[in-house]
């Protein structure tokens, strides 16, 4: 109930801007869209950086999937963000991973062979880091800095390294870091394509590769106006795995003991039963 | 990861195992890294699967009275610190980043001293047998400085009277192996059991199994609790495999001269240690890899 007075008032605020801003007619504020959460007005973690305006309907999303489910079938899974927006605008969609110390480990050549010489640690590096835009991103960061939207190069360099390390080292690390990550497809390094239809309506296929790491998601769409971030949704996508085997490796960090007894007795009835057969044949 | 390739390779390591009757976990564990498992989670899991191979044959030969459990018990003391302290070791190792090295340097320098020694053994055999067919084998053991340590034991199913240090201390070996290796190590135990120790060949087998059984069983439970690298589904689509793949392999053998069978699993066993060495040597495509994600608290 308190969130229908939320989205009301903000709407009421949104007339009421529309109208000083001058002599454009603004259309009645749509009815709030069953199940779409309505422009995540109440999604949390919402930046506080970005303007009241993000309450407002202007902007509109939705996801084709509530989640990304991995099964021990996984290949990678495709989802759509779609949506509405007031025009004019231009939209840039920010997926990011869950952040995670990650430990980047180098290998060198001793004596022939090739092992791990070298490894530093990052603190909050982003499981996945892919952008899309509905024009050149440059070109529409340029024009108003953009405020928060932080392109990969942008938000890694706020990344922190674990302990002190010769700064060109530290470098190369970083680079590591990136190229073992793009390796995998976890930081595409193209920027997606957001298609425009009607010069109000929005679609954004957001491509996931095989080996994704579980954890909440954030993707977050942006409208731009004139270069200045005129409205932000933010809608958390879950990975997570599912299924027997995820169940297992649940068990496995969890009790690991028990998990280790269990496999023991897997193995005793497994050994005795393949045994048994075999005599029998 | 597919599991029909999963399975595939079971079968094949277990074809291999019936064949040239040794438990197949040295062969299983490189072919496992060949596929992209990585080495620590190979090693872990497969030691899973040792205890299933090892019980099967354990309860043979316990029936037959082929169990000297007092020896059995005495190489279990040394087993279970070796094992013990080959985790504690794995976890180091894993700690420190080095731990898929150890594991790769470890197999290429063993599978290479196993598979010469038995390229020469049967090269040998094979020329002898030509020049002279009738030619006895040699003495099956002798005896050396070891029967001067103290604590001696006499153990009666073995017909031996020897230092307890021994036996102890070739468990610790195997334990060792097993834990960082993920074999059973039966491929050493027994010449150790029948050259070292000087244990009658009847009885060899079962005690080998016991000890194996209860060391495997050491390095499960250890490897699970502290480094969470066993994979009860690989270890059991391994045994799957095994439970198939070994007795077409065990009726192959019957069908070829031991000779012929020793040569090819030296060369066999040369081959996948080369192929390892490859990997070692081969430049990477990127010289940076990731360890693994720490959640931020």
């Amino acid at each position: 109930m308190s969130r229908l007075i939320m989205v009301l008032a903000a709407c009421c605020g949104l007339t009421a801007t529309a109208f000083a801003q001058g002599p454009r007619i603004e259309a009645p504020a749509p009815a709030p869209l069953p199940g779409t959460g309505l422009g995540g007005s109440s999604v949390p973690g919402s930046p506080p950086s970005v303007p009241a305006e993000s309450e407002t309907p202007e902007l509109i999303v939705d996801l084709s999937r509530a989640r990304v489910s991995i099964t021990s079938a996984f290949h990678g899974a495709s989802i759509l963000m779609f949506g509405m927006f007031d025009p004019p605008g231009e939209i840039v969609v920010v997926v990011a991973g869950p952040p995670a110390r990650e430990t980047v480990m180098r290998k060198e050549r001793f004596l022939g062979l090739w092992l791990n010489t070298g490894r530093q640690s990052f603190l909050d590096v982003p499981a996945y880091y892919a952008i899309a835009a509905s024009q050149p991103l440059q070109r529409l960061l340029a024009r108003g800095a953009g405020g928060e939207i932080l392109s990969l190069e942008d938000r890694l360099s706020t990344v922190k390294p674990d302990g002190s390390r010769d700064p060109a080292e530290l470098a190369k690390f970083r680079a590591g870091l990136v190229d073992v990550k793009r390796l995998e497809g976890l930081y595409p390094a193209a920027v997606g394509q957001v298609t425009v239809q009607a010069s109000r309506l929005f679609r954004v296929d957001l491509p996931f590769p095989s080996r994704l790491p579980e954890g909440v998601y954030d993707v977050r769409a942006y409208l731009l106006r004139d270069g200045n971030i005129v409205a932000a949704v933010s809608r958390p996508l879950p990975v997570g795995k599912v299924g027997f085997s995820a169940q297992l490796a649940g068990w496995a960090s969890r009790d690991g003991a028990l998990y280790g007894l269990g496999a023991i007795v897997m193995a005793l009835f497994a050994g005795w039963l393949g045994g048994a057969i075999v005599r029998r044949l | 990861m597919n599991v029909f390739v999963l399975l595939g390779l079971g079968a094949a390591a277990g074809l291999l195992a019936g064949m040239f009757g040794v438990g197949g976990g040295f062969l299983a564990t490189p072919l496992l890294i060949f596929v992209g498992i990585p080495p620590a989670v190979a090693v872990a899991s497969q030691a899973n699967q040792v205890i299933a191979n090892s019980v099967s044959s354990f309860q043979v030969q316990w029936r037959r009275g082929n169990v000297d459990l007092r020896m059995g018990l005495v190489l279990l003391v040394g087993g279970m610190i070796g094992s013990t302290a080959g985790v504690a070791l794995f976890t180091y190792l894993k700690n420190i980043g080095q731990i898929d090295f150890v594991i790769a340097v470890l197999y290429v320098v063993m599978l290479s001293t196993i598979g010469l020694l038995m390229l020469i053994e049967s090269l040998r055999t094979y020329i002898k047998r030509r020049r002279n067919p009738g030619a006895p084998r040699g003495k099956l053991h002798t005896h050396y400085l070891v029967h001067r340590l103290p604590l001696k034991l006499r153990f009666y199913k073995s017909k031996l009277y020897i230092s307890a240090l021994l036996p102890v201390g070739v468990g610790f070996v195997i334990g060792v192996l097993s834990a960082i290796l993920g074999v059973g190590g039966g491929f050493v135990l027994v010449p150790a059991m029948i050259y070292l120790l000087g244990m009658p060949t009847t009885v060899v087998i079962g005690t080998s199994n016991f000890q194996i059984l209860f060391v495997a069983a050491n390095v499960t439970f250890l490897q699970a609790a502290t480094n969470g690298t066993v994979d009860v589904v690989l270890a059991l689509l391994l045994i799957l495999g095994g439970v198939v793949g070994a007795p077409i392999g065990s009726r192959l053998a019957a069908k070829l001269p031991g000779v012929v069978l020793r040569g090819l699993m030296s060369v066999l066993i040369l081959a996948v240690a080369g192929q390892l060495l490859v990997e070692l040597l081969r430049t990477p495509s990127l010289p940076f890899s990731l360890g693994p994600r720490e959640a931020l608290k």
